[in-house]
């Protein structure tokens, strides 16, 4: 009786740690910033990826380039598409300039003001509320995510990607599955230097 | 022990078309009714568009002989995409001729859609008039994808199965054909202008 009250015991351990483990590389639920700023924005692009969408995703690259010839770079992509957690892009778009406060950008990057998450890039401008915030996970010195915050007059970008990055693909990701070009241009400049 | 069972005398004995009638007009009768339940309460693309019919109580238009277009994409694709299944709403409009609700209807089509389909995009507009959902789902070596586009008074439905690999060959091939094509004018435009 008393060895089968340790097994239950020993499962329901593992069992918590199994959740644990997967809430880390889960997507977050969307913020209730998120739902404000999507009420005022005109147009909303959200994409959402998991692992398993991912790795269908990546069937629809080949690693080849445009000449139908081995691409080494497109081959990076691919395989760094297949270790991800999941890939979370968020754009809003508003018809007026400064359509979001600083306070909501605040919130938005407090999600990631924790010991696993440290800042990479903060770009201010002056009395604006636009920039660029980039936020890295490191784990044992290797790169387990990257949050990307861009703020423009009229555009408002967040890129959540969860598990290994290759910072020498990064810059080819974008474009892909809505992420913003520019910004993941800017990590990778950032995070080479 | 051997049991008999012994009929009134005025009993006939039941016919063949009896015993066979009976099952078979019993089956006439509830074959409809079980398939008209289960369409109502499977899930994917029929499901969806019955969900939409009924709550917004319009009617989808079928694109004629899609089977046969489905057979034809097939072939022309060399399996990289069949199933294909269109259902078009017009003039469709929310409750009381209002635009319609952008979130309810998300959620009507993530509730008939099932737990298979994974919503990979949603792109929306202020007031709702516009929204486009993209679903995926694993089909063993495949990919299915169910589009819901709603653009103002029209929505459409699509679902489709693909087969990445084989997509991504015929689009290579077709690009190469295309970069060919694109060369042999160059060089023939040259030779011209060396006339």
């Amino acid at each position: 009786m008393k060895q089968s009250r340790v097994w239950v015991f020993a499962i329901a351990v593992a069992m918590a740690g199994a959740t644990a483990v997967r809430a880390q590389d889960q997507l977050p639920a969307p913020s209730p910033i998120e739902k404000t700023l999507a009420a005022r924005a005109t147009h909303v692009t959200e994409v959402t990826l998991d692992k398993t969408m991912l790795a269908f995703a990546s069937k629809f690259m080949d690693g080849k380039g445009e000449d139908g010839k081995e691409d080494k770079d497109e081959q990076a992509v691919k395989q760094m598409i297949q270790g991800l957690q999941g890939v979370y892009v968020r754009e809003y778009e508003f018809d007026k300039d400064h359509s979001y406060s600083a306070e909501e950008l605040d919130g938005l990057r407090k999600y990631f003001e924790n010991s696993s998450w440290s800042p990479m890039v903060r770009e201010r401008t002056k009395g604006e509320a636009k920039g660029t915030d980039v936020y890295v996970k490191l784990v044992d010195n290797k790169m387990q995510g990257l949050f990307v915050l861009d703020a423009e007059p009229k555009e408002l970008s967040l890129v959540l990607i969860l598990g290994p990055v290759d910072i020498e693909a990064l810059g080819k990701l974008g474009g892909n599955f809505g992420i913003p070009k520019d910004a993941m241009k800017k990590a990778q400049k950032e995070a080479t230097k | 022990m051997m049991q008999t069972i012994s009929l009134p005398p005025n009993t006939a004995k039941p016919g063949w078309l009896a015993i066979v009638g009976m099952p078979l007009g019993l089956a006439a009768i509830m074959t409809p009714a079980v398939l008209l339940a289960a369409g109502g309460s499977g899930q994917g693309f029929d499901s969806v568009v019955h969900g939409i019919e009924s709550r917004y109580h319009a009617h989808a238009t079928r694109i004629p002989f899609m089977g046969l277009m489905s057979g034809i994409a097939g072939i022309a694709t060399h399996g990289g995409v069949h199933n294909l299944h269109v259902a078009t709403f017009e003039h469709f409009r929310g409750d009381g001729d209002n635009q319609v609700d952008g979130a309810e209807l998300l959620s009507l089509v993530e509730q008939h859609a099932g737990g298979g389909w994974s919503r990979m995009i949603r792109e929306t507009s202020r007031g709702g008039e516009e929204q486009t959902l993209i679903y995926v789902r694993p089909e063993g070596k495949q990919v299915g994808m169910m589009v819901v586009d709603l653009d103002h008074n029209e929505l459409d439905v699509v679902e489709i199965s693909m087969n990445p690999s084989q997509l991504m060959k015929q689009a290579r091939e077709h690009s190469h054909h295309h970069h060919d094509a694109d060369n042999s004018d160059s060089e023939h435009d040259n030779d011209s202008d060396s006339d």
